[in-house]
């Protein structure tokens, strides 16, 4: 187990290796034999990556800091308070308790709630490596379900989430049971004055971002009609039938959940 | 590997195996039986353990992580024989029936008292989120931890 970052970027490459941090995800991939990686490199025991920093405009959360410590932070829930809003709503306690961003944003299902989250705070996502830093922003490290542009020697420092306290925060998440349910779908977004930024979840291959309805809801002005920016907002999607819903199902959903975030945005302002 | 940790006030430093479940390792090399295994996917909390203060899935941790640590179990409730005010209270409550998911519960509810001693109905149905139980329905758990948590106020403990 590395004890800071330098022994952590010798030990990460060549073979086989998973990075582990909560391990809430990982250890049941690999109980299930979904996976079984030759080596894991667990981060319990490093210094670093744990603080939450005030950047100014952007707050930066280091990888190592768990749900939990998210939920307790008030500069977060002063400047960010999306994120609680999703957060609370992930697992357990005993889940939270272990679970960190960075893995839920690594693991890059479509269901990850916290990456809805990271979508509408326009995240950048700070990957360090035997090569130095480089920075993405969340929309391009995540490349598809399970997928991202991390390379094996890499790892995720920390995530740096812009700061919205000018806006309006919205999260509903419908799932088959209301603690621990993995989302069926669900709609986040951030309303201030002119402007909206809306993602949804667990309807389409990645975290979705309706970029069309976003943009109507910009210019339609006096012409704004729910209708029209729902059916924009539904081109974004592309709901599975699976195991917890149907497809139909999932659109239905989302659509209602979309005129409830504009019902309450409306009975707020 | 060589680990120093706590166990229910116990110091041990001891050669662990580096792909070992806490679980498995509570109950097989420490012998402490009473953490059971349910789910072994962090759905059901029976195996909910206390590491520095903190209720976490044990069968979702790995040995070396607690080096360094202290980890609570449901056999660190008691004190000198008498069993802790939670245990009594479920007991005299009824919140226990199979008793499969008693051990967790326990843990979770301990985790909550500790940091709140006054909890609403609503904040003790959040701590046990993630325990699941076939038989009580829950009712009388709520009820349990919440009579606990008036014994430990009282001092009763
Ligand atoms: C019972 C249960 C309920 C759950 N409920 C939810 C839920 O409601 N919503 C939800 O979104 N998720 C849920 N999850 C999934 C999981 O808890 C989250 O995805 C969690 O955030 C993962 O974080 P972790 O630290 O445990 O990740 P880990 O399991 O440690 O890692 C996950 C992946 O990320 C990689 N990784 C971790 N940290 C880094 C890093 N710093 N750099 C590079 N790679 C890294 C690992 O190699 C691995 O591939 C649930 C899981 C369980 C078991
Ligand atoms: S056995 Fe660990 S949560 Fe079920
Ligand atoms: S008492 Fe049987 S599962 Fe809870």
């Amino acid at each position: 187990m590395p004890v800071d970052e330098r022994e952590l970027k010798s030990m990460l490459g060549g073979e086989d290796c998973k990075i582990m941090a909560g391990g809430t995800d990982l250890l049941v991939r690999i109980r299930s034999g979904r996976l079984s990686p030759s080596r894991i490199v667990s981060l319990a025991r490093m210094k670093g990556m744990d603080g939450i920093l005030d950047l100014g405009e952007e707050v930066s959360i280091g990888s190592r800091v768990t749900m939990s410590e998210l939920l307790k932070c008030e500069l977060i829930a002063a400047s960010c308070p999306i994120l609680p809003m999703v957060v609370r709503e992930i697992g357990s306690p005993q889940i939270r308790n272990r679970a960190t961003l960075a893995g839920n944003l690594v693991n890059a299902s479509p269901a990850g709630d916290s990456i809805m989250a990271l979508y509408l705070s326009n995240a950048t996502v700070v990957i360090s490596g035997v090569n130095g830093e480089r920075r993405e922003k969340v929309s391009s490290f995540i490349k598809g379900p399970g997928r991202t542009t991390l390379s094996r020697d890499e790892y995720v420092g920390a995530i740096l989430l812009e700061k919205t306290p000018g806006y309006f925060p919205q999260f509903y998440k419908v799932g088959q049971r209301s603690a621990m349910a993995i989302a069926v779908a669900s709609v986040g977004s951030l309303i201030s004055g002119q402007e909206i930024r809306m993602a949804f979840g667990s309807v389409a291959p990645t975290v979705a971002v309706p970029e069309k309805a976003c943009e109507y809801f910009e210019k339609a002005g006096e012409k704004f009609d729910d209708g029209e920016f729902a059916r924009l907002a539904m081109l974004a999607i592309s709901p599975i039938d699976d195991v917890r819903a149907s497809a139909w199902y999932r659109s239905t959903v989302v659509k209602n959940l979309v005129q409830r975030t504009l019902n309450v945005w409306r009975k707020k302002g | 590997m060589k680990i120093d940790f706590k166990v229910n006030g116990r110091d041990y430093s001891l050669e662990v195996r580096e792909d070992m479940r806490l679980l498995d390792f509570l109950r097989e090399e420490l012998k402490l039986t009473g953490t059971k295994e349910g789910c072994g996917e962090g759905e059901c909390g029976a195996c909910t353990v206390i590491i520095d203060g903190k209720a976490v899935n044990s069968c979702l941790v790995l040995v070396p992580e607690i080096d360094g640590r202290e980890v609570i179990t449901v056999e660190g409730l008691e004190r000198d024989g008498r069993l802790h005010p939670l245990q009594e209270s479920f007991i005299e409550k009824g919140a226990v029936q199979c008793g499969f998911c008693t051990p967790g519960m326990l843990m979770s509810a301990k985790a909550l008292l500790d940091g709140n001693a006054d909890p609403s109905d609503e904040e003790i149905m959040e701590a046990i989120e993630g325990n699941l139980c076939r038989c009580t329905g829950y009712y009388k758990i709520v009820q349990a931890i919440r009579d606990a948590a008036g014994k430990l106020r009282n001092g009763k403990a």
